[in-house]
Parts: C-alpha cells; sequence; structure tokens
C-alpha cells in the first residue's frame, strides 16, 4: 500500500546537545501533516538503519557542534549502498560557510543554518518530494 | 515598609497617573489592554510601579546583601572589594592549544577570586560521550568544542609547570564527570598535591539529562554517581565544589526564566535528599553546590531570576532541610551568557547582545561570568572574540562605577515587585514537579522535558509570528552580510590525538592497568546493585577510578565499563 503521507527522519547526533532546534522542527513538520521519525544516533549507520526500517522519503541531519562532515560522507555512501540514493538528504544547524560546496556535492540539497524560518523547510519538502498528498488541517 | 498613609498616596497617584495613560492612550488611538507587554516567562507587565505593587514585601524580606534570605546578594561586601570572576570557557584542539587560550587570556587580565588563576576548562565532544579519539563516532568531532585530553597524561600536558593549588579548575565535563575527576585526582597525586589543597568545580550535574538531548546513565544511577561523588568530596576534599546546577541548559534548550529557576529548586532539593538519604548532614555538603545560570534577553525578568533564586535557595535549604551554615544557604551563581539568543544573521549585533547580558548579571551581583564570543553561533570563538567577550566585563568592572554600590536596582519599585512574581512563577513549577513525584521521576517521564519543550516552542512561534523580535533574523534583515573570520581546529589535531592514544596504550605499565580495570568492573557492577542509602562513605568505584587514572586507563574505556554496568542512553 502506498503511504499517502511524507515520512521524514531526523537525525541528530548524541554527543551534541543543541536540539532545541530540531525539536522544534520535528513538531512543525508534524503540524503540517508528515510523519516524522526522531533519533539519537552515535553512528551513521545507526541512521540508515532508521532510515530502512521505516522506508523514509527524507532525512535531515542536524549538527551544531561540528563533526557533520564525516558524518555526511558516510551517509551518503550508504545511502547508495543501499539503493537510497533518490532520499531528500537535508542538514541543519550550525555550518560554516565554507562547508557549503563539499555538502552539495555529497548531495546535500539544502543546508538550513540557524533561525531559517522552519516554514522554508516544510516548503522545500513538500515541493521536492512530489506525488505525496500532505494532510493539512481542514483538508 | 510602607505605612499606611504612604500607602494610600502610592494608589492615589497610581489613580491620577492612570488617568492621563488613559488620555494619551486614546490620543494614540490605543485600548492598553490589547497592548498588555508580558516577560518571557509570561508575565503580565503594567506599564509603571508605584510603592503600593510592593506593599506586602516588609525590610526582612529584602534584607541586606549578605543577610538572609540573600535577595540582595551573598555578601556584605558584594563587589566592593573583589568584583567577579571572569570565567572564560576555554577548551579547543589539543591540550596545549587549550593551554595557549588559558596562557593567553590569564595574560589579558581574566582573574579568579583573591587574584588566583581561574580556568574554566571544557573536555571535547568525544570525552563527553565518553569515548577515545580512535572510536569511529569521534571523527570530526576531537578538539572540537572543547578540548582533546582524555587521559592523566593529557593532563600533564596542560597543567604543566602550573601550581595546582594556586588555582581553581572547572572541569566542564558532560557525564565523563567522575572518571575525568579521577584523572585530575591522580594527576595531582604525580604533582605531590595533597586532595584536600585542590579548588575547582566538578559539573556533577546529571540531572540536565531531564532537558538536555545527550545520552546518559539512567537516573537511578545517575544519582548514585552524584551521591557518591558529594559524599567523597564533603569528606576527603571540602574546599572542591562538587556540583552545578545546570539552569542555563534549561532556559538554552527553550525554557522560561520561571522555568530555570523552578527547575532548579527541583533537582537542588532532590540531589539533596538523595545526600541526606547517603547519610550527609545539609551542611556538609550544600555550601559546595554552585549554579550556572543564563543571562538571557529579557533585561530585568533576567535580573530579577537572580534575586529570586537567591532567596529562594536559602528558604528552601533553611526551612526544608534544616540548613544553618549560611553558606548552605548561598546560591553561587555562574553566569553564561546565552547562546542560544546569538544569531549567525549579523554576527557583530552579537556584541550588542552580550553586553547588556553582562550589565545584567553584574546589576545582578552574581560571582562569575562567561561571556559568549560574538561569533559563538558561527563556531569556537577566535582569539579576537574570546578577547572581545573578556573586555565587555571589564569595561563594565572597571569603567562604569557599577560596582560601586551593591544590588543598584534594590527596592525599585518594579525590580521587587518582579522578582516577587518570577519567584512565585518559579514556586509554582517546583510545586508541578515536585507534584508529580519529584524532579527525578519528572526526569524519567520526560515531565521536565515537555515543560521546557514546550515554551521553545511557544517562543519561537513568537518569533515566528514576529510577536518577539529577533534584530536581523525577523526583523532589519540584510540580504548580503560581510564574512568574519571563523575560528577552525587544525585537522591535524585528530591524527595527533590518536597517535598519542595508541603511544601511551604501548608505554603504559599493561598489568597495572589490566588489574586496575579488573577492579574497575568488579565494582562497577557492585555499584549497580547499591541503593543510595549504602553510600554513606562508601567511595569504592571513586578509588577504583582514581586507581584505573593512575595506571594512565582513559576517558573511554573507564566510561565503558560504567556504561556496560550503570546503563547509558538517550533520555528521551
Amino acid at each position: 500500500m502506498a503511504k499517502d503521507r511524507i515520512k521524514v527522519l531526523l537525525a541528530k547526533p548524541t554527543l551534541d546537545c543543541h536540539d532545541r532546534g530540531v525539536r522544534y522542527l520535528m513538531r512543525v513538520l508534524r503540524d503540517a501533516g508528515m510523519e516524522v521519525v526522531f533519533t539519537n544516533f552515535l553512528l551513521p549507520q545507526e541512521v540508515i538503519g532508521v532510515a530502512l526500517q521505516e522506508d523514509v522519503d527524507v532525512v535531515g541531519i542536524s549538527s551544531s557542534s561540528g563533526g557533520h562532515m564525516p558524518v555526511l560522507e558516510e551517509l551518503r555512501a550508504l545511502l547508495d549502498a543501499h539503493e537510497m540514493g533518490h532520499t531528500l538528504l537535508l542538514v541543519g544547524g550550525v555550518i560554516p560557510e565554507d562547508d557549503l560546496p563539499r555538502l552539495e556535492t555529497l548531495g546535500a540539497r539544502r543546508v538550513f543554518g540557524p533561525g531559517a524560518p522552519a516554514a522554508d523547510v516544510v516548503a522545500f519538502i513538500e515541493s521536492e518530494v512530489g506525488g505525496k498528498e500532505t494532510r493539512h488541517a481542514g483538508a | 515598609m510602607w505605612s499606611d498613609e504612604s500607602l494610600r498616596q502610592s494608589r492615589e497617584t497610581e489613580a491620577k497617573w492612570s488617568d492621563d495613560f488613559a488620555r494619551i492612550s486614546q490620543r494614540f488611538g490605543v485600548k492598553p489592554a490589547e497592548r498588555q507587554r508580558v516577560t518571557h516567562s509570561g508575565i503580565p507587565l503594567k506599564p509603571v510601579y508605584f510603592p503600593h505593587d510592593i506593599g506586602q514585601i516588609g525590610w526582612n524580606d529584602l534584607g541586606a546583601p549578605g543577610a538572609h534570605p540573600y535577595t540582595r546578594g551573598l555578601y556584605a561586601t558584594q563587589y566592593q572589594f573583589m568584583p567577579w570572576a571572569n570565567q572564560p570557557v576555554i577548551g579547543c584542539g589539543l591540550p596545549e592549544h587549550t593551554r595557549q587560550r588559558m596562557d593567553y587570556l590569564a595574560a589579558q587580565g581574566m582573574v579568579g577570586y583573591f587574584g588566583n588563576r581561574f580556568y574554566n576548562l571544557v573536555y571535547d565532544l568525544v570525552a563527553h560521550e565518553g569515548l577515545d579519539p580512535d572510536h569511529p563516532a569521534a571523527r570530526g568531532r576531537i578538539g572540537q568544542g572543547g578540548m582533546a585530553v582524555y587521559s592523566k597524561r593529557d593532563m600533564a600536558t596542560l597543567f604543566e609547570g602550573l601550581d595546582l593549588t594556586q588555582m581553581n579548575v572547572v572541569h566542564i565535563t558532560y557525564y565523563q564527570t567522575a572518571p575525568a575527576f579521577a584523572q585530575y585526582l591522580a594527576y595531582a597525586e604525580d604533582q605531590g598535591v595533597p586532595w584536600e589543597k585542590l579548588r575547582g568545580n566538578t559539573m556533577n550535574w546529571y540531572h540536565q539529562a531531564a532537558y538536555v538531548g545527550m545520552s546518559c546513565f539512567p537516573p537511578r544511577s545517575a544519582m548514585k554517581l552524584a551521591v557518591q561523588l558529594i559524599h567523597f568530596c564533603s569528606r576527603r576534599m571540602p574546599q572542591w565544589n562538587t556540583t552545578n546546577f545546570f539552569g542555563y541548559g534549561v532556559e538554552e534548550s527553550g525554557g522560561t526564566a520561571a522555568q530555570e529557576v523552578g527547575l532548579m529548586l527541583a533537582a537542588g532539593a532532590a540531589y539533596t535528599e538523595a545526600c541526606l538519604r547517603a547519610g550527609l548532614r545539609p551542611d556538609e555538603f550544600l555550601p559546595r553546590f554552585g549554579f550556572q545560570i543564563a543571562q538571557a534577553n529579557d533585561f530585568f525578568e533576567e535580573i530579577c531570576k537572580v534575586r529570586a533564586l537567591r532567596k529562594l535557595w536559602a528558604t528552601q535549604n533553611r526551612e526544608r532541610f534544616g540548613a544553618k551554615d549560611p553558606r548552605s544557604m548561598h546560591v553561587r551563581i555562574h553566569t553564561h551568557t546565552s547562546g542560544a539568543v546569538l544569531t549567525r544573521q549579523q554576527p557583530l549585533n552579537n556584541l550588542i547582545r552580550t553586553t547588556l547580558h553582562t550589565l545584567g548579571a553584574a546589576l545582578a551581583g552574581v560571582q562569575a561570568m562567561e561571556v559568549c564570543g560574538y561569533d559563538e553561533a558561527l563556531a569556537i570563538p577566535t582569539e579576537e572574540a574570546a578577547t572581545l567577550a573578556l573586555r565587555a566585563q571589564q569595561i563594565i568592572q572597571e569603567e562604569t562605577n557599577i560596582t560601586a554600590v551593591s544590588d543598584p536596582l534594590g527596592g525599585s519599585y518594579y525590580v521587587e515587585w518582579l522578582t516577587e512574581q518570577v519567584g512565585a512563577a518559579a514556586l509554582e513549577v517546583q510545586r508541578r514537579i515536585e507534584e508529580a513525584g519529584g524532579y527525578v521521576r519528572a526526569w524519567e517521564t520526560g515531565l521536565v522535558r515537555s515543560t521546557v519543550e514546550q515554551s521553545a516552542y511557544e517562543w519561537r512561534e513568537a518569533v515566528n509570528r514576529g510577536e518577539r523580535i529577533v534584530v536581523g533574523v525577523n526583523k532589519y534583515v540584510t540580504e548580503k552580510e560581510p564574512p568574519v573570520p571563523v575560528f577552525r581546529v587544525d585537522p591535524e589535531v585528530e591524527r595527533i590525538a590518536v597517535e598519542r592514544l595508541e603511544r601511551l596504550r604501548a608505554e603504559r605499565d599493561q598489568a597495572r592497568w589490566k588489574a586496575a580495570m579488573e577492579d574497575l568492573r568488579r565494582e562497577a557492577r557492585a555499584f549497580a546493585a547499591k541503593e543510595i542509602q549504602d553510600l554513606d562513605g562508601d567511595y569504592a568505584l571513586i578509588e577504583t577510578l582514581v586507581e584505573a587514572a593512575r595506571a594512565d586507563a582513559t576517558i573511554g574505556e573507564m566510561m565503558g565499563v560504567l556504561k556496560e554496568h550503570l546503563g547509558w542512553g538517550p533520555a528521551h
């Protein structure tokens, strides 16, 4: 049976205490009608495990204490290896500007920095993950 | 404080003012009820305050600086002879890089209590997670957000040539408090320094796992670790500050000022009760509790929060727990200016924000401060940003005459009224937590987390609606911003840290290390089966950690054993 809702995995390294943004985003995405799974992870393999199990359309990695580059490098390789290359990959948190080109080559479609409106994240996901209905209030 | 006649005149004065206010409101075409201002905690504000607003406060409620209930400050002298201590958080790269920053800031006039050196040192993310630098999850995180110190040998590099008896060392850990402390004790021994001469702080702040999203020991294990450390230090190292109540994390996670105070009162009560169960008397350990408190954007509420906390903590410890020593009533506060309200957008604006936070903390009368670098929303502060953060403190301390008078806002109708209100709201937060079974239970059930998270949500929604202004983010937005320099940890740090770890493992006394680790495993297993009341004078686990540290065991090795036997994982 086809899923009727966009399914998003938000993941944050357990080493990173800054989870206020990602937990807020979790709620906003849910309010926008998406199904959201949240997990802390130590290694990128754990993210892939959940992504496969939950069959998600979107993987969002939150990182605000550095260390995002090795995570994204490994995640890219793992997504490709598990035939999940099509999954929309997003990054949020404190990411130095110099890292943006490299993240783009790793297939991170958008990086949302501090203060980025959550509505932009919703709109971007909706525009990228086509063919799915989202359940808006009253719809 | 006021005679009936004064209060009558005060009400009369307000009535006259109220007429004027209504008339002018009309001229502006404004209905005052629609313009109700509230604090960040949601306390509705009047446009102006009068004596009768604080008519119920008696002289004894206020007292003097240094007198119960300490609303006006902990000490009679306050900043007269010694201003607050500069406590910038330091930690980046290898131990020698951190040491460089320590020496640099000391040369720039960073000073602690009584002219002593004061080092507020933060460990890196790898150590925080209880890992060693060769763990796969360490990649990209070694020396990030803190110093790459994992062993007694790394500590020797960090402190080389420094006299441990002439300085305070704050060890900012997450939940690796006990192993890092054990390494410091083992290092002190090597230097011939008796433990009781050491001064400084351990964090011991497992309670923050209730609202901060990092992995931790489960609450019941965590409380036992906390109590054992407190018990040990109370008996063996009376100068050591055992525990830091992390109010800062409440506000940074999105909580309000009232929640910060209320949750810390509840967490403090839980720690106190646990220590009493383990056979300590209140005055044996309460004087060595400290607080890290945020100073964020709601200027007056943040000041009043500090004043309210001083009063409520003193009252709680005296009336509920029977403490008698004045030091048991003291809320010794290390202010950390808010990082969460700093913005990546127009980053130099953060200098203005942090200066206001510093001013607020100075007016509130705190004991020590860490002021954020203006580039904190981008990366670890550069040396320039760290220097400016220190200068903000020094300018207020030495140019403005602000330190000349203690509790300079005391007696302000508004400030005294708001202090009462924030205090009442905080007590309500505490009451809800305690009615739900107390802080530890509310940590387990997620009640603490949901309390804070709801406030975070409301704040962000208010920003989205434009009701809360964040300059540069939802108002006065600029398209193009000139780049600011960003600090980067040398990528070589990773390779060197791993190399050092491998060398340590090869060079250490294998037999001694093996025996120490076996003892640690045995004691960790035994500790897991103990109850809090069994810990009266039982320091076996700490002692085996110290022996492991002597034998050059690393943070990852020691934490590995503790995690295995005590449990480990995300709180929620």
